[in-house]
């Protein structure tokens, strides 16, 4: 197979005073393969998450995210390449109104007014949020904060999505949605990893299925 | 004193700690403030305190304090000048030693701080409560203790959250910074209303105040140390009082 988007080589990870989670892992993660991350709570996946993001940096071994060595990377430049939904949305919520959320990034990086509306208006109406537009982000329901920052997310277009528990707090509906829009992603070639226990979810959309228990790969099946 | 400072009553803290800054705040001779403060960092290392961890933590500001003892110096000059500048007198020696004085001061302050940070917040509650302090005071004082370092991972948050739309913080255009920086502030603000209010709701789910006496499950004692201790810290500070003025 061709170059991996992202690959972990002897990682491992403790937090601040804390037995390690993660210890001497190695992964690779490729743009054309839709990968599924499962395990029982506190196995550390959201862990795992966030050092391929570079959220938390490990104390030993690389992560190389395009062939690049991510310590030399901001925080700023790998968010560009790659998007990553928290577990817990209303971390990753900051804007005063749900338009704004949506265009803050698009505003920074210097688009025109024109190109900024027609972005936001087809991005609200993927994520059923239209009536709540103009609502304060902080207000809206669990599954709204999940599919606002999803939204605000994909504006960005980034070439790969972290994903953690992105079904928890939707209904079937909305799930189904996510599910498309997943779908219509992947096909237009953007890597995908999710962090779920929703096996019917990943189900229909992973090809590869990494399963983790106490911060170990114990199985990874394609 | 067999058990070091270890298991004092935190009351006793209290104590020491507000005579520490006493000290600190109205001693003026810099000979005896270095003294005060070399004694609060025996004390704080003694109490068990992470006050190294604290000063690493802290590296990057201590240019504020060196800024501050140069700020200080030029704006109360007295005294024979050091350093002139087109005849203005820039660093004299009275306001050097004025500067390096509130250096001082402030150092004290917050290493005598670090001791009462070895207490959980349920024990200074306790302490408070067995002083008579009213509880909805004391309860205040803890919450305040508890929420703080929580304030602090949530700023984080929301920094790595914009850093992660795939913005650099250190590129933003200067008319855009504002913006950001009141982005930074608005979650923050809004959280902490929230859990407040979540805070206060669960408090009389569990009826907090329902009766006007409360039994509290643990109670402090104090014991010889304590005694010790507090005895000490005040007839060493009134007799330093006493002597410098
Ligand atoms: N900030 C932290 N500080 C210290 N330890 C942590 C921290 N976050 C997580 N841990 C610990 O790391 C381990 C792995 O946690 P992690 O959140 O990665 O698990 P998870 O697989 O995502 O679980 P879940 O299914 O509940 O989301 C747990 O034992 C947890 O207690
Ligand atoms: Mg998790």
């Amino acid at each position: 197979m061709v170059e991996p988007y992202i690959e972990l080589d002897d990682v491992s990870f403790a937090y601040e005073r804390c037995a390690p989670v993660i210890q001497a892992l190695s992964l690779k993660l490729y743009k054309e393969q839709f990968t599924a991350i499962t395990g029982p709570n506190g196995s550390g996946k959201t862990t795992l998450g966030k050092v391929m993001t570079g959220i938390l940096r490990p104390q030993k071994g690389r992560v190389i995210i395009c062939g690049k060595d991510s310590a030399d990377m901001k925080l700023g430049e790998i968010g560009r390449r790659i998007g990553y939904l928290f577990q817990n949305p209303a971390l990753q919520i900051f804007a005063p109104t749900v338009r704004e959320e949506i265009s803050f990034a698009l505003e920074l990086k210097g688009y025109s007014k024109e190109e900024i509306d027609s972005e936001i208006s087809r991005s609200l109406k993927n994520f059923d949020l239209v009536h709540r537009s103009d609502a304060f982000p902080f207000k809206l329901s669990r599954g709204e904060k999940q599919r606002l920052a999803i939204a605000a997310m994909l504006v960005n277009k980034p070439d790969f999505l972290i994903l953690d528990e992105p079904t928890t707090g939707l209904d079937m509906e909305r799930r189904r949605v996510l599910s498309d829009i997943l779908l219509g992603l992947k096909k237009k070639g953007i890597g995908m990893a999710v962090i779920s226990h929703d096996r019917a979810f990943v189900a229909c959309l992973a090809d590869r299925t990494i399963r983790m228990y106490g911060g170990e790969i114990v199985e990874d099946r394609t | 004193m067999k058990t070091g400072l270890k298991g004092l009553d935190p009351r006793s803290k209290l104590v020491l700690v507000l005579c520490l800054s006493t000290l600190g705040v109205f001693i003026q001779d810099i000979g005896i403030l270095t003294a005060v403060l070399c004694a609060s960092i025996v004390l704080s290392a003694a109490s068990g305190s992470r006050l190294f961890v604290l000063i690493k933590k802290f590296r990057r500001i201590l240019w504020l304090f060196v800024a501050i003892a140069v700020i200080q110096s030029v704006f109360a000059p007295s005294g024979r000048a050091l350093v002139n500048l087109g005849g203005i007198k820039l660093i004299t020696a009275g306001g050097l030693y004025k500067g390096v004085a509130m250096v001082l001061r402030m150092s004290i302050v917050m290493v005598s701080a670090t001791i009462m940070a070895t207490s959980n917040s349920r024990e200074i509650v306790q302490g408070l409560v067995q002083w008579k302090v009213p509880y909805e005071i004391a309860f205040m004082v803890s919450v305040a203790i508890r929420f703080l370092p929580l304030l602090t991972d949530e700023i984080k948050n929301v920094v790595t959250a914009v850093q992660l739309r795939g913005i650099e913080l250190d590129r933003i255009p200067a008319r855009q910074r504002l913006k950001v920086y009141s982005y930074l502030i608005m979650p923050v603000v809004s959280g902490a209303v929230i859990k407040s209010r979540e805070l206060a709701t669960t408090m009389e789910t569990r009826a907090f105040r329902a009766y006007p006496k409360r039994t509290s499950y643990m109670v402090l004692t104090m014991n010889r140390n304590d005694y010790a201790v507090i005895t000490t810290s005040l007839v060493i500070s009134i007799l330093t009082l006493y002597i410098t003025h």
